[in-house]
């Protein structure tokens, strides 16, 4: 604060971090607490404190363990695919062959569709024997009239589909726009060496770009698990529990069986493994943004 | 590129826009068909063109009522989210003390806690102050999550604004409150604009918080329209009709603000 450039910059920042802290560290807290307790919402007696015991709770839970295997398969399966195949869109974006302006605009379209209406999107799509999937089949002879949301592995497929769906175009617009900063003359060098399409980009374009890419995939990781809406429409997190991540549990225990300790737990189990292997990321990436600004 | 790379280039390209598109077809089409061409086996794309599930849609007074709240709730939040981050985000800009990292970090890591940890105690503070079900307390919880995204995206707008003005403002004896409000925010106006405006997409599209805080009064569209996978079997048209009416806002404001949408929407993901 000796700094007088700073004069009068706090009495305008301060309100609005207040206000933050209240309204976000202070129900994160609030959520700690809850999972310390036994809470009954439909009995008359109040909490009783418990400590830890919904947290050794989780660990004999396999409906809990289960969630954890689906939450890394939906975390990494996902991501993996939205930033490969983001990328290689994104390089093919870039040559603005003809015929491919307009897949800029359409890109767009699942970035703005809600998530609750992408999964009726999809449900509407693969009605079994009536919906667009079996209409594309019958165009090249087939009869395809599964319901793939009956058996575990295909409604796990069907949900890394959609999040695929979701993601992927957004991914694809946010690396073409950093791979349109990247200088011309890089590629020029190395096509008179003789370097083919595919050979310009993986020995310009990703080591050019790898900062970005790591902020992109710390930032879908984190964005992962928000196809909730997703979930609760198009499989409810079942057969089976087979597409049930961590946050669906959650919401289960806390809203369907009106266990709200035990949710609180869950989710803050989760929050802090999530922010855990994200936070460093984070800090750096606000340590750049901080930076980067004209000083 | 050689022929071959373009072939493979167009084959790619191509596979991945019928499955980015084809999907969303297939909604717009069953938007117009009649119930027989819905269930038709084998399916039809194009069935006999009817506006009959638009109709019902627009004539259903609770999903309508739910459009409304949607509507207000949006533009609360706008209204909340924007006096919460233009100060700060304008302070954080011009700040240069070793506080701001520490600030810059604690905006980002807020942004991105798992929505389904403020659920549960939001859920039961309201319960005691009375908010549940209410458009207040859905714009004061989806508040959590835009107010960060605003200053994240305001910061870079106003770090765009070049210091000299508000120098000069600030000779002539204006306060910095004022080099604030006159110079800067004016300034800024497109950035405030496309962040206001992904605010408004945000809250419209979301989710989970009106499915827990709500029950029937603020219900919100992207909420309401699950009213038509009734236990009696799903109404595909209405579904499809409603969703085509839920997405054409937000698709409409996307489009008008495609310059910065992909940098703002990313929310901290730059070079």
């Amino acid at each position: 604060m000796k700094n007088p450039a700073n004069k009068g910059l706090m009495t305008l920042i301060l309100p609005t971090f207040l206000t933050l802290v209240a309204i976000t560290v202070l129900p994160i807290l609030i959520t700690f607490g809850i999972s310390l307790f036994y809470i009954k919402l439909t009995s008359a007696a109040g909490p009783v404190f418990i400590g830890l015991e919904n947290y050794f709770e989780l660990f004999t839970d396999d409906r809990f363990l289960n969630s954890l295997v689906v939450t890394v398969e939906l975390i990494f399966i996902p991501v993996a695919l939205q930033i490969v195949i983001g990328l290689l869109l994104a390089m093919i974006l870039k040559e603005k062959l003809p015929g491919m302006g307009w897949m800029r605009i359409a890109f767009l379209l699942p970035a703005v569709i809600p998530p609750a209406v992408s999964g009726l999107v999809w449900k509407l799509f693969i009605v079994p024997g009536a919906g667009g999937l079996t209409y594309g089949a019958s165009l090249f002879g087939m009869d395809l009239s599964l319901d793939l949301l009956s058996m575990p592995s295909s409604a796990l497929a069907v949900v890394v589909a959609t999040s695929v769906w979701v993601g992927t175009p957004f991914v694809a617009l946010l690396m073409l726009s950093a791979l349109e900063s990247i200088g011309e003359e890089q590629y020029e060098a190395a096509r008179i060496d003789g370097a083919n399409w595919f050979q310009r980009h993986w020995y310009i374009s990703v080591p050019e770009m790898l900062p970005v890419i790591v902020t992109v995939t710390v930032f879908r990781i984190l964005e992962a698990l928000a196809i909730f809406p997703i979930i609760f429409v198009l499989t409810g997190g079942g057969p089976a529990g087979s597409t049930e991540p961590i946050n669906y549990y959650a919401y289960v225990n806390g809203f369907e069986y009106l266990r709200v300790d035990y949710a609180a737990t869950i989710i803050f189990f989760f929050f802090v493994a999530m922010m855990g292997a994200t936070a460093p990321f984070l800090i750096n990436i606000a340590r750049r943004e901080g930076r980067e600004a004209r000083s | 590129m050689k022929p071959a790379e373009k072939l493979f280039a167009y084959v790619v390209a191509t596979v991945f826009i019928v499955f980015l598109v084809a999907p969303v077809v297939w909604l717009l089409s069953t938007s117009f068909k009649g119930q027989l061409d819905i269930f038709a086996k084998p399916p039809v794309l194009i069935g006999d063109f009817t506006l009959e599930n638009y109709r019902e849609v627009l004539t259903d007074r609770r999903f309508m009522g739910s459009f409304l709240n949607s509507v207000i709730i949006s533009s609360l939040t706008v209204v909340f989210s924007m006096l919460l981050a233009l100060p700060a985000a304008y302070g954080l800009s011009r700040l240069r003390s070793p506080a701001k990292i520490p600030l810059l970090s604690w905006v980002l890591l807020v942004r991105a806690a798992p929505g389904m940890i403020y659920v549960i105690p939001y859920f039961m503070v309201f319960n005691e102050i009375g908010l549940i079900d209410t458009r207040l307390g859905l714009v004061l919880i989806n508040t959590v999550f835009t107010a960060p995204l605003a200053i994240w995206i305001l910061i870079s707008f106003f770090d765009g604004i070049p210091y000299e003005i508000e120098e000069a403002a600030r000779v002539d004896g204006a306060t910095r409150f004022q080099a604030f409000t006159k110079v800067a925010i004016p300034m800024a106006a497109p950035g405030i604009a496309s962040a206001a405006i992904l605010v408004f997409i945000f809250s419209w599209n979301e989710f989970l918080f009106a499915l827990t805080l709500t029950r029937f009064e603020a219900k919100t569209a992207a909420i309401a329209i699950l009213n038509y996978m009734g236990y009696a079997g799903t109404e595909w048209g209405k579904i499809a009709a409603a969703g085509i009416l839920i997405l054409l806002p937000v698709a409409i404001f996307a489009i008008g603000i495609r310059k910065y949408f992909v940098q703002t929407a990313a929310g901290g993901v730059k070079g």
